[in-house]
């Protein structure tokens, strides 16, 4: 094992021991959100596309769950089986889409399991986790004509996306949705900030769980979150002050 | 914690996932071995997950066309050019002539197409933005990015002028110190986000392969 290997280690053992404490620690130890307008604004769109028989939209983006971009869609996962909770009684329930067929099938995955836990197991259909299209590109060709059959009023990006992202978020507004999105790539958070009428920027939208109160997992890895930042932060400071100084060759 | 056959999922999935976290902390054989046979294995089940993918995608557009929905013809054509693509894939290969025609004429306009058109999508979302978020961070954006095109795109006139040298130093300080260390800080916080998201689901905290 390298140096560099032991560093990381510890890292992960860090992350691990500090998610499982905060999680152990509960309501205890009450979180305070800053305000994000998205997710304040979006409790009250799923609400009214639920009165008014529209269809909340989640996009998985258009990476793979093999590949290394995984994480934020993994993160609108756990958003989706929040959403699909509340929305297992309207007409018109959620949808979700991806480019990639596994994670079309964990989709599916989550929203059956999200039904049967509210009681609605009727409500599920496979379609409604659904391949868009396989290349990123053509998912976002195939995103107007879906936002607009499926009469889209909440369309929610949670996924990697590459410079189709800002077309996605783009379809979106054009439909007059509610459009909220983040990803993991910066350069594609620019596009969205200027695309989008509520950008998640940086770990906004790994945070979406937490605000969302999925659970108290969510809650803790945000704390975490928060705990090694600042770690890194100093570590990064005294560094650049050793070096300054001498103290560190 | 309540029981049922999703402990057995977890369990797969948590074990799965240490044996590959620890191959790439410990360089030992057997690790580094169970490592590959498992991500290859996962590339294998990837696509297959692909074929269910494209035979759901084919029943929405079914039902579509069943259904007789709005834009059913669009949906019509798409099960239509999926099938002969598919066909001639099968029986001549990937490297048919017609298959690699149909790639060359089709699919590559189309995308490049759709990036002209994000060309005009981000001008129109430029102008919204600043009639929509009328704030000092908004306005940051947009004047930078005036910036950065007036520095990097060549001028009709007076490209060699003093003021375009000027533009092209500030996109220069621009880019390479404000970006590059606003981008740093937003890639720590992403970094962070995924490991906890990664560490949820080896956790079985998430299990987005359901209950």
């Amino acid at each position: 094992m390298t140096a560099i290997d032991l560093v990381g280690l510890v890292i992960l053992i860090l992350f691990l021991v500090s998610m499982l404490v905060y999680a152990s620690l509960g309501e205890r130890w009450k979180v305070v959100f800053r305000p994000l307008s998205g997710l304040d604004a979006l409790d009250e769109a799923i609400e009214r596309a639920v009165e008014d028989g529209s269809r909340v939209h989640v996009s998985l983006g258009t990476g793979s769950v093999i590949g290394s971009d995984s994480a934020p869609a993994l993160a609108g996962l756990a958003m989706l089986s929040k959403i699909a909770a509340k929305t297992s009684m309207s007409d018109k329930p959620v949808v979700a889409t991806a480019a990639d067929g596994a994670m079309a099938l964990l989709a599916q995955d989550t929203l059956r399991t999200a039904y049967d836990e509210a009681g609605a197991s009727g409500r599920y259909e496979p379609i409604s986790g659904r391949l868009l299209a396989p290349s990123p590109f053509s998912y976002a060709a195939a995103l107007p004509g879906m936002l607009a059959t499926e009469d889209v009023s909440v369309h929610l990006m949670s996924g990697s996306y590459g410079a189709e992202g800002g077309l996605a978020a783009d379809f979106g507004e054009r439909k007059q949705a509610l459009v909220m999105a983040g990803t993991d790539d910066v350069q594609s958070q620019a596009l969205l900030y200027a695309t989008a009428q509520y950008p998640l920027i940086g770990e906004e939208v790994f945070a979406t769980g937490a605000y969302l109160d999925i659970g108290r997992m969510h809650r803790a890895s945000l704390r975490t979150q928060d705990l090694v930042r600042f770690l890194i932060v100093a570590a990064i400071l005294l560094g650049t002050i050793a070096r300054t100084v001498g103290l560190w060759p | 914690m309540k029981l049922g056959p999703y402990l057995v999922w977890a369990a797969v999935a948590t074990g799965t996932g240490i044996l590959v976290l620890l191959g790439y902390f410990f360089q030992l054989d057997v690790l580094i071995g169970l490592r590959l046979l498992l991500i290859q294995w996962a590339v294998l089940l990837a696509a297959a997950a692909l074929m269910l993918g494209l035979f759901n995608l084919l029943s929405v557009h079914w039902n579509k066309v069943s259904l007789q929905q709005h834009g059913w013809p669009y949906s019509a054509m798409l099960i239509l050019f999926f099938l002969v693509t598919l066909v001639l894939g099968l029986l001549f290969g990937p490297d048919y002539e017609v298959v690699l025609l149909l790639f060359r004429y089709v699919q590559v306009p189309v995308e490049a197409s759709l990036m002209a058109l994000l060309a005009i999508s981000l001008a129109v979302a430029g102008f919204r933005l600043l009639s929509r978020r009328r704030d000092l961070v908004s306005l940051a954006f947009v004047g930078t990015t005036l910036i950065v095109l007036l520095g990097t795109a060549p001028w009709p006139i007076g490209g060699e002028s003093s003021v375009y040298l000027a533009f092209s130093d500030v996109r220069a300080w621009v880019s390479q110190v404000w970006a590059a260390a606003g981008a740093r800080g937003i890639l720590l916080g992403v970094a962070l986000g995924a490991i906890t998201t990664g560490l949820r689901v080896l956790l079985a905290s998430d299990r987005p392969y359901g209950d």
